[in-house]
């Protein structure tokens, strides 16, 4: 906490409680006690000192008690010498003056000099918070007060379902006028309610306002207090009665009614020009909501976390903020605002010029139907996601960089390369490939748009119809922008997206994407069961098999080759309370078998009391359930003292004389079957596979699709094991069909299985 | 000579929450009668292990305009008072109907578009017309759901009313109505007992009371899909009685519906002469759901034809007496 701002803050609160005092006891003494007090048209006392004390303020006499609390609250001001975090004294001194501002409030409500006389000012939308008040001359313009009732309700709603994001209470003027619009408008767009009040040397941002024409008012979201910074105590009012309306609190449940506004009401207070000491105690104030403070001033700043969710006080000088105009710079610090408050963004439609849904996924287009295509045999194609800085990029810019494919004869090929960069404050470097790989379904869902492979083995086909319909290589962006957005908010805060079509850039960026593939490879590889603390679960399968859990681990990944342990991780994050689960593993029992004490017991609780031991390395002892869209199964031949592997591509009879469809009827429904379990093929890959009945060397057939489809790996898996021949000695469906004819094939090629300890 | 038999009662850990429909005067509604349910400590009907303190109960559907996709058998059975939803509410209660289940089905863009002042309106209506309390289901497009049912639980103010569906795609702003008036909700998921189970977790983040919400996990008619959803309806029953604190919740079905969109129920045209008498098969048709799905722990049936509700009552009457009472 910055000694700075808590001198400030502390000296602030003093001087208004002192003020408040002051005024309470001048009304009583003219007024009398039994003098009410009350906001009009709402039904909540005086709803911020009722939310932090309990206390139902209605008359002079019980605002007098009210304003002793405040009293109690204030401390002495920090010493010189104490080197302490005032967080605590300067947090009370906010709370102090939130009282003492209310109470302000109140006397002028008393003495009906509430809602500001604001001459020429007109609200729009109904206000019923004073329809007798007609201060401020001849034209009777007024400021707006507090919200009533009907409104909170109206946009307490939103508030709580999420339609709408947050409030923002603007504190003071802007820099300019320019500015002042830019800076609401940019909110407006965001669907932002706006409290407005206070000044600097005795402008006000509504003056601003209205000097520009700006309408304000219920209808526009834009609600004028005051223009003193004591009106902004309405902006409190409003969050403390939207806890006691929709939070289901009550009255002095101090706490709970500012967790309440710290993790469901996303606002802040943004301080425009000047911060005096009475601005920083009602900032003060505002932390204790868990709002944040942005000022555009150079002020001290207070950044570790821990009553708001991210920083306390952000300062950012406007004339600092790259732009060429006061525009510019007023929408980089509402995006700035946004940040630091965490205020997601929502996109629902996918503004591209041709139709897109799921239902297009399937799409295939035809050489003959084809515009262009980037990547195939003739061109080459990548997409690489990464993540980035906050600061490093812009939300929502997407740049092509290179010519468009104009050019390009129709059917014709050009090389494409997609950089998305993506920063968010949940993000983690390991979720690249997990979002990256999203890229294939998403492009896909736009109608006359193929998407196939990943990486730098990506192929795009455009067809004629859609490029008719003017879809352009920067649509792609929009596509990946939007979705990422939609799917990923929970973790992501900003998205842009660089399509390289230029030659050089292209290379330049090509051998950047290839480096980070190559560091995930080895990042995937180095990732060990042992090195984490938690794996996975996934329950999506319990709909149709409600006893079945998939444990997955670094090594292990879900039966249906869907899900891995990253997977599993940023799925977690974005949906919490979804069918991914961390298990903390808990005490190994077993290291060979694969028996942690926390997957033991996720699936005793998870399988309904079914299975009460899992492991996560054997095929023949408690094997993991089985769902029923296992990629293959895994099955123990005993006459050959090793396992087979089918394939669900494979259609033909096996060894175990079942093909894969009756198989499946045995092995599925969630059932543990010892010498037959379901998997996904990478899990064949694993060093964990089967370990503790002897691994990968167990496997005497493998469907050939198998064998073709990972060539590759197998072959490095067939070295680590010190074997590098061991592929041939595998036999598959063509080879041998039945036991009968798998033995000699075994014999003949000395498969090591033979000689290993027998699998029972 | 007695055998001695072995007591395989099972005891269970988990209760399911009782929940109120409908608020009296003292508690601030307009209420004539309230309905409770739930509260059992055991399976369906299984006196001897466990309390089943509140009966099953009979909602009956009504719609705030007529229906046109309905069954002739239907339409004729209502007759006039399905153009008027107070008519229609007075007529259920009249044949012994415990809750109205109304339906603001005019508000979907597609059957009349009507917003939130014709939502208020009718609630107003029916809740005049009614001492039952009221179910309020909006036409199920989120959008319009939204509209009238923030409306519809704002009218309602105090007659804790339970506003319907709340699903995954809105829960959000079904629950703040909800909060904002003190109302319950129906949470409504497709046949799965994790989403159920999800889907209760989220509207309890939202700070909803575990006694306000009631569950609808979907169900299928007779001949459709009513074993699936029998044995998910099952596992709701057990993980909550195993102690899930997240399904803890009564449940509710939509018989009527469900059985009267099967075709044995809904029409007589070209379908063999062995089937009998299509009146009596409707309603026959609907019974058997109804009951079916009670077997498995229905809590609140909503049905649809009015000599369905004397043979469903008649059912609950009979499973409620203990054997040997
Ligand atoms: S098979 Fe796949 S989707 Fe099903 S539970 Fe396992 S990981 Fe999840």
């Amino acid at each position: 906490m910055s000694r700075y701002i808590a001198k400030a803050a502390i000296r602030g609160a003093n001087l208004i409680v002192g003020e408040a005092e002051q005024m309470v006891e001048a009304a009583v003494a003219e007024l009398g006690a039994s003098t009410p007090v009350a906001f009009t048209n709402t039904a909540y006392h005086l709803p911020v000192i009722l939310g932090f004390t309990g206390m139902e303020v209605d008359n002079l006499g019980e605002l007098r008690e009210a304003v002793a609390y405040a009293k109690r609250l204030l401390n002495a001001m920090p010493g010189e010498s104490l080197w302490l975090p005032y967080l605590g004294e300067t947090l009370d001194a906010g709370a102090a003056t939130l009282l003492a501002t209310e109470a302000i409030e109140a006397v002028r409500f008393a003495r009906g000099l509430q809602p500001e006389p604001i001459p020429g000012l007109h609200l729009t939308g109904t206000s019923f918070t004073s329809p007798d008040n007609n201060g401020g001359g001849a034209d009777g313009g007024h400021a707006n007060g507090p919200i009533d009732d009907i409104q909170l309700r109206a946009w307490g709603i939103q508030l709580v379902d999420g339609r709408m994001p947050g409030f923002a209470a603007i504190i003071g003027a802007a820099r300019s006028n320019e500015a002042a619009v830019s800076i609401v408008r940019e909110l407006q767009k965001r669907n932002i309610l706006v409290f407005l009040s206070g000044n600097v040397n005795g402008r006000s941002i509504i003056h601003q306002l209205m000097e520009e024409g700006v309408e304000m008012g219920y209808d526009t979201y834009i609600v004028p207090f005051g223009t003193d910074t004591i009106s902004a105590i309405y902006a409190l009012g409003f969050a403390t009665r939207s806890a006691l309306t929709f939070g289901g609190m009550s009255g002095g449940q101090t706490r709970d009614i500012l967790l309440y506004n710290k993790y469901r009401v996303f606002a802040f207070a943004l301080a425009l020009g000047e911060v005096d000491d009475l601005k920083y105690a009602a900032a003060a104030g505002a932390i204790n909501y868990g709002f944040p403070v942005i000022a555009d001033t150079l002020i001290p700043q207070i950044l570790p976390s821990g009553i708001t969710s991210y920083e306390h006080v952000i300062s950012m000088p406007f004339d600092d903020i790259p732009g060429d105009n006061d525009t510019e710079r007023a929408r980089r610090l509402v995006q700035r605002c946004m940040e630091v408050r965490g205020v997601k963004i929502k996109i629902t439609d996918v503004p591209i010029p041709v139709p897109y849904g799921s239902a297009f996924e399937g799409e295939r287009i035809r050489k003959a139907d084809m515009r262009v295509e980037f990547g195939g045999s003739k061109a080459q194609a990548f997409e690489y996601l990464r993540s980035v800085g906050l600061d490093e990029i812009e939300d929502g810019k997407i740049e092509v960089v290179g010519p468009g494919f104009d050019d390009v004869p129709e059917g014709g090929a050009m090389s494409l390369g997609i950089v998305v960069e993506v920063a968010g404050r949940k993000m983690q470097e390991d979720f690249e490939p997990v979002l990256e790989r999203q890229t294939h379904y998403w492009v896909n869902g736009a109608s006359g748009i193929q998407h196939i492979g990943q990486r730098d083995i990506t192929w795009i086909r455009l067809s004629k119809a859609a490029v008719d319909k003017g879809f352009q290589i920067k649509n792609l962006g929009d596509i990946l922008y939007a979705r990422l957005h939609a799917d990923f908010g929970a973790i992501l805060d900003k998205v842009a997206v660089t399509i390289y079509t230029d030659p050089d850039k292209f290379q330049e960026w090509l051998a950047k994407a290839r480096e980070a593939y190559q560091a995930r490879n080895v990042r995937l590889a180095d990732m060990v069961d042992e090195s984490i603390e938690e794996f996975y679960s996934c329950t999506l399968c319990q709909s149709f098999a409600p006893n079945h859990v998939c444990v997955i681990s670094p090594e292990r990944l879900g039966l249906c080759g869907a899900y891995n342990w990253l997977d599993c991780k940023a799925s977690n994050q974005i949906n919490p309370t979804g069918p991914n689960q961390p298990i903390p593993k808990g005490i190994c029992l077993d290291p060979v078998f694969g028996v942690w004490q926390g997957s033991n017991e996720f699936a005793y609780q998870n399988t309904h009391q079914t299975v009460e031991r899992v492991t996560l390395y054997s095929i023949m002892q408690d094997p993991m359930t089985a769902c029923g869209c296992f990629e293959c199964i895994a099955v123990v031949i005993p006459e050959a003292n090793g396992v087979m592997v089918v394939s669900r591509e494979d259609p033909s009879m096996t060894p175990a004389g079942m093909t894969f469809s009756t198989l499946a009827g045995v092995a599925g429904g969630g059932l543990q079957t010892p010498g037959m379990m379901g998997v996904g093929k990478y899990y064949l890959l694993s060093r964990k596979f089967i370990s503790a009945d002897g691994g990968f060397k167990r496997i005497v057939w493998m469907s050939s699709v198998l064998k073709g489809m990972m060539a590759d790996e197998l072959k490095g898996v067939c070295e680590r094991e010190g074997d590098p021949d061991l592929l041939d000695k595998i036999a598959d469906e063509r080879s041998a069909t039945t036991v009968e004819e798998l033995l000699p094939f075994l014999e003949e090629h000395q498969h090591p299985a033979l000689a290993m300890d027998p699998i029972f | 000579m007695s055998v001695a038999m072995p007591n395989v009662n099972e005891t269970w850990t988990g209760k399911i929450l009782e929940v109120t429909l409908g608020a009296g005067p003292d508690k601030g509604g307009t209420r004539g009668k309230t309905v409770t349910v739930g509260g059992e400590t055991t399976l369906p009907f299984l006196h001897f292990e466990g309390e089943i303190p509140n009966k099953p109960v009979v909602a009956v559907e009504v719609r705030d305009r007529a229906p046109d996709d309905w069954s002739e058998l239907l339409v004729k059975a209502w007759g006039d008072s399905l153009k008027d939803p107070a008519a229609w509410a007075a007529k259920a209660e009249g044949l012994g109907a415990e809750i109205i289940a109304l339906s603001l089905d005019s508000a979907h863009p597609e059957r009349g578009n009507t917003g939130a002042k014709e939502a208020r309106e009718t609630v107003r209506q029916v809740l005049k017309a009614t001492s039952l309390p009221l179910i309020i289901y909006g036409p199920g497009q989120p959008d319009k759901d939204n509209e009238v049912l923030v409306a519809a639980a704002e009218e309602a103010a105090g007659e804790r009313v339970a506003l319907g569906n709340c699903e995954e795609k809105n829960y959000r702003t079904v629950v703040a109505a909800a909060l904002a008036n003190n109302q319950v909700v129906i949470a409504k998921t497709p046949i799965d007992v994790n989403l159920a189970k999800q889907l209760n977790v989220l509207i309890g983040d939202m700070r909803l009371d575990r006694d306000r919400i009631l569950i609808d996990p979907t169900t299928g008619a007779l001949g459709y899909g009513l074993e699936y959803t029998y044995s998910v309806m099952e596992r709701v029953r057990l993980a909550a009685l195993t102690g899930d604190s997240a399904l803890q919740q009564p449940l509710i079905v939509t018989a009527g519906y469900e059985a009267w969109r099967a075709k044995e129920a809904r029409t007589n045209d070209g379908v063999p002469t062995q089937w009998g008498d299509w009146a009596k098969r409707a309603v026959l048709w609907e019974a058997n759901t109804a009951v079916t799905l009670l077997e498995t722990g229905a809590d609140i049936l909503v049905l649809r034809h009015p000599e369905t509700i004397p043979l469903v009552k008649r059912a609950i009457a009979g499973l409620m007496t203990r054997a040997g009472a």
